[in-house]
């Protein structure tokens, strides 16, 4: 055994050592609040109002939430950066812009099972059905909170949510008031600025204005030389809150960016704008609906002259959650997106065929919530959507939680749920004209049909208190039809087909614990394994689906300090990625992050050191990511 | 004296603001016409969109004061309330219409309006550094015939 091996089995050993003394720690439940005295309730630090963490105690899925504050102490800038504080979710940076991301296996550079959401605009692109990182910037000052699902999640999430759902939640800009500008500079990190104000219009009226802009530096290649990947980005919105009346509130956010990545020797270019309005009405406190409607646009350039790709959306949501005979809460909505792409391919190489598509997509969703006692609630329910590949597609699921006694909740769910095609699936050519089938090419996916999957999980949680929690779900998925390419019988002509099937499986534990009052440690540890194999008939060599680490810790710990200061830590490791037909092996790692601040109530100076276990290391494929640092200023008034 | 920020104990907001409405009927006394007979509950009110979810009701179950049951009762309107006695008022842009119908009754009237005290509701929730604050209008707890105890009002900020 060599250490880093040995770190995560510390780790991991580490946190159940401090999860179990937790149910003797004192904690805040509704009955210990009312014990408490007037002085003491004036000492509580309140957490922002939201459905969610009601729900987590009993929500009958995988569901992990980190708030911003432990995002921002994580040293994280971006998104990516944070997702890696999610042990149930594969964070691989593969250069300085581009990320890898996925749960529950299949991650590859075209990972493409995850719903991501921000603020409810969905981000994963039908052009290959994943998400374009890159493009996914928010100011993290102002997240309120990342919610990660793993696993099909229920049926209220929209479509591509197959092995998991990934919703960011920005603050409400009543709770973004005043100024706020930050600047750091760094080694890896070149430069970022962030700035944001935020005001009351009148009592019923808030909003925010933000802008930021960052410079990344290169990652290293294998021969020891930069490689040409700097990327910066200059990106600004805002966001207006409006609550109309006791029964209505609005919503109206944008964001509007520009950047460029260098692609040697030239640099590409990447734009972007959205903007989304939100109306909740509430007739009765049990029933209320949610109408949403928004624009995204997106423009990013590829190798400059090979090829670009320009996505025009527009969805309408609307969603109604109804209880009625006192025990039965229903949920209902129905959405319509109208996807309008241009894949414009200069080059006879390779091309997206047709290069402009539309690509509408109709989605609705019902399910009913039944208390059959106080301890037990059942759920089923069935998403359907229509695309412009598959026509109808059902994703039906049931799911059960016993709370068998306070604080405890044992959970149990079946789902299935498609991977509907994309264009990377279907229209996928190389190289871009017709060519005769002795000779070598990639001819679409004419016959490519959606992905499936069934899944079985079974959880565990305990929440003995608001400062400690424990978690454990395990799952056993069941794919068939999933993607291969394949050459036609007695051609080199190759098609994109469904030829490959088989079975992933695993378990999540996570836990968080309060061992002082200012100390606060996250920990979680991920396994996952795979059989994937070709179809009877089938040839595809399997590796190239998913190059997915078997063992995942992630621990983090957040502490504070006399004279205002802060010291944190995060921790991961991962094991290692098998080589594939694509990729490099990637020897397992084990890296941290630490940050120091000094915190007042208008000043914030921090260090923070980012992957200081080496000098450099490989998360995917070859590129190196070097150890980093950079120093940051920040001030409210 | 060093003093290290605790993260200490950590609440959803409306999970605190319901233990202090329920800590309220502690510390303020209601004239005797407006408490009624021994067995009459004591009603605990919230006006316009509910943002406790079960909290206040998990809070108020079971409890009594002075002999009188605790409930919970939520109300669309003022129209509605007839018998109250801690209500919390939350409808953002009707504060003041709100306040200006339940005038003369014994009401101890509660709400996060930033603009309550000076509409004349009684207590206001604020908050500093995410904790919560009360802001106490005298005037206006007298003029509903209430007695707010010195220890609430050494707590808060009195409105002037």
């Amino acid at each position: 055994m060599n250490r880093p091996y040995l770190t995560s089995i510390f780790l991991i050993s580490l946190f159940i050592f401090f999860t179990y003394p937790a149910s003797g720690q004192k904690g805040l439940s509704v009955a210990e609040l009312k014990k408490l005295s007037v002085e003491e309730l004036m000492n509580i630090r309140i957490t922002l109002v939201s459905r969610t963490p009601q729900q987590i105690r009993d929500a009958a899925s995988a569901i992990q939430v980190i708030t911003g504050d432990e995002i921002k102490r994580s040293g994280a800038l971006s998104i990516s950066e944070a997702l890696r504080l999610f042990s149930n979710i594969q964070v691989a940076q593969l250069n300085s812009s581009a990320w890898i991301i996925g749960t529950r296996g299949f991650n590859t550079i075209f990972a493409n099972k995850l719903l991501v959401m921000i603020d409810g605009r969905t981000v994963y692109t039908p052009l290959f059905g994943g998400v374009i990182w890159d493009l996914q910037n928010v100011l993290i000052e102002d997240i309120d909170r990342i919610e990660v699902v793993s696993g099909p999640g229920g049926t209220l999430w929209g479509a591509n949510a197959v092995n998991g759902v990934i919703n960011i939640v920005t603050k409400k800009s009543s709770d973004t008031r005043g100024g706020y500008a930050s600047a750091s500079v760094g080694n890896f990190l070149r430069d970022n600025f962030e700035a944001r104000y935020g005001g009351r219009i009148n009592d019923k009226t808030h909003f925010r204005v933000y802008g930021m802009h960052f410079n990344r530096r290169p990652t290293t290649k294998p021969d020891g030389n930069k490689s040409t990947d700097e990327w910066r980005l200059s990106q600004a919105g805002f966001r207006m809150d409006i609550d109309a009346s006791a029964k209505d509130g609005f919503t109206i956010q944008g964001d509007f960016y520009s950047g460029t990545r260098k692609t040697a020797p030239e640099h590409s270019p990447m734009n972007g704008q959205n903007i989304l309005a939100r109306w909740t009405h509430t007739y009765s406190p049990s029933s209320d609906i949610t109408l949403q409607l928004y624009y995204d646009r997106y423009f990013r350039e590829d190798i400059p002259g090979t090829g670009s790709d320009r996505m025009n959306t527009i969805d309408a949501d609307f969603q109604h959650r109804l209880n009625f005979k006192k025990n039965h809460e229903l949920l209902w909505g129905l959405g319509y997106r109208l996807v309008r792409d241009y894949a414009n391919f200069r080059t006879q190489n390779v091309a997206i065929l047709p290069p402009k598509k539309n690509l509408d997509l109709f989605n609705g969703f019902i399910q009913d919530e039944i208390s059959i006692s106080e301890k037990i609630k059942f759920t089923a329910g069935t998403k359907i959507l229509h695309n412009v590949y598959t026509g109808i597609e059902l994703q039906p699921s049931a799911r059960a939680a016993f709370a068998f006694r306070k604080n405890h909740t044992l959970w149990s769910a079946v789902s299935r749920a498609v991977r509907t095609p994309s264009r990377f699936d279907r229209d996928y050519f190389l190289p871009a004209y017709s060519v005769p089938p002795p000779n070598p090419s990639v001819a679409g996916g004419p016959n490519f049909e959606s992905e499936n999957l069934t899944a079985f999980e079974i959880g565990y949680r305990i929440q003995p208190n608001s400062a400690s929690a424990f978690s454990l779900s395990t799952f056993y998925n069941v794919y068939t039809d999933i993607y291969s390419v394949e050459a036609l019988p007695g051609t080199l002509t190759y098609q994109i087909m469904n030829g490959s099937e088989g079975k992933g499986w695993g378990l999540e534990v996570t836990g968080t614990y309060q061992p002082a009052r200012i100390w606060k440690i996250r920990a979680g540890y991920t396994y996952f394994d795979k059989d994937l194999h070709p179809k009877a008939g089938h040839t595809f060599n399997p590796d190239y689906l998913g190059n997915d680490s078997k063992h995942r810790a992630v621990l983090q710990s957040i502490l504070n300090l006399p004279f205002n200061l802060q010291f944190d830590v995060v921790g991961r490791y991962n094991s290692k990625l098998k080589q594939t037909l694509a990729t490099a092996e990637v020897p397992q790692f084990f890296t941290y992050d630490v940050r120091l601040a000094w915190v007042t109530k208008n000043i914030e100076i921090s260090l923070v050191g980012q992957n200081l276990a080496k000098e450099e290391h490989t998360e995917f494929d070859v590129l190196k990511i070097p150890r980093s640092f950079y120093a940051k200023i920040a001030g409210r008034f | 004296m060093m003093a290290i920020p605790a993260f200490t104990q950590k609440a959803s907001e409306y999970q605190v603001k319901a233990a202090f409405l329920f800590n309220f009927s502690k510390f303020l006394e209601w004239p005797p016409e407006a408490m009624g007979e021994p067995n009459e509950p004591f009603v605990v009110g919230v006006l316009g969109k509910d943002p406790f979810g079960s909290n206040l009701d998990e809070i108020i179950a079971g409890e009594k004061i002075m002999g009188h049951p605790m409930v919970v009762r939520r109300f669309n309107s003022t129209e509605e309330i007839d018998k109250c006695h801690i209500l919390f008022i939350h409808v953002p842009g009707k504060t003041s219409e709100a306040l200006n119908a339940l005038k003369g009754k014994s009401i101890l009237t509660v709400s996060d309006d930033e603009e309550f005290n000076a509409y004349g509701g009684i207590i206001k929730f604020y908050t500093e550094n995410e904790m919560i604050r009360l802001e106490i209008n005298i005037q206006a707890a007298k003029a509903a015939n209430l007695t707010v105890s010195s220890k609430l009002l050494r707590i808060a900020k009195i409105y002037e």
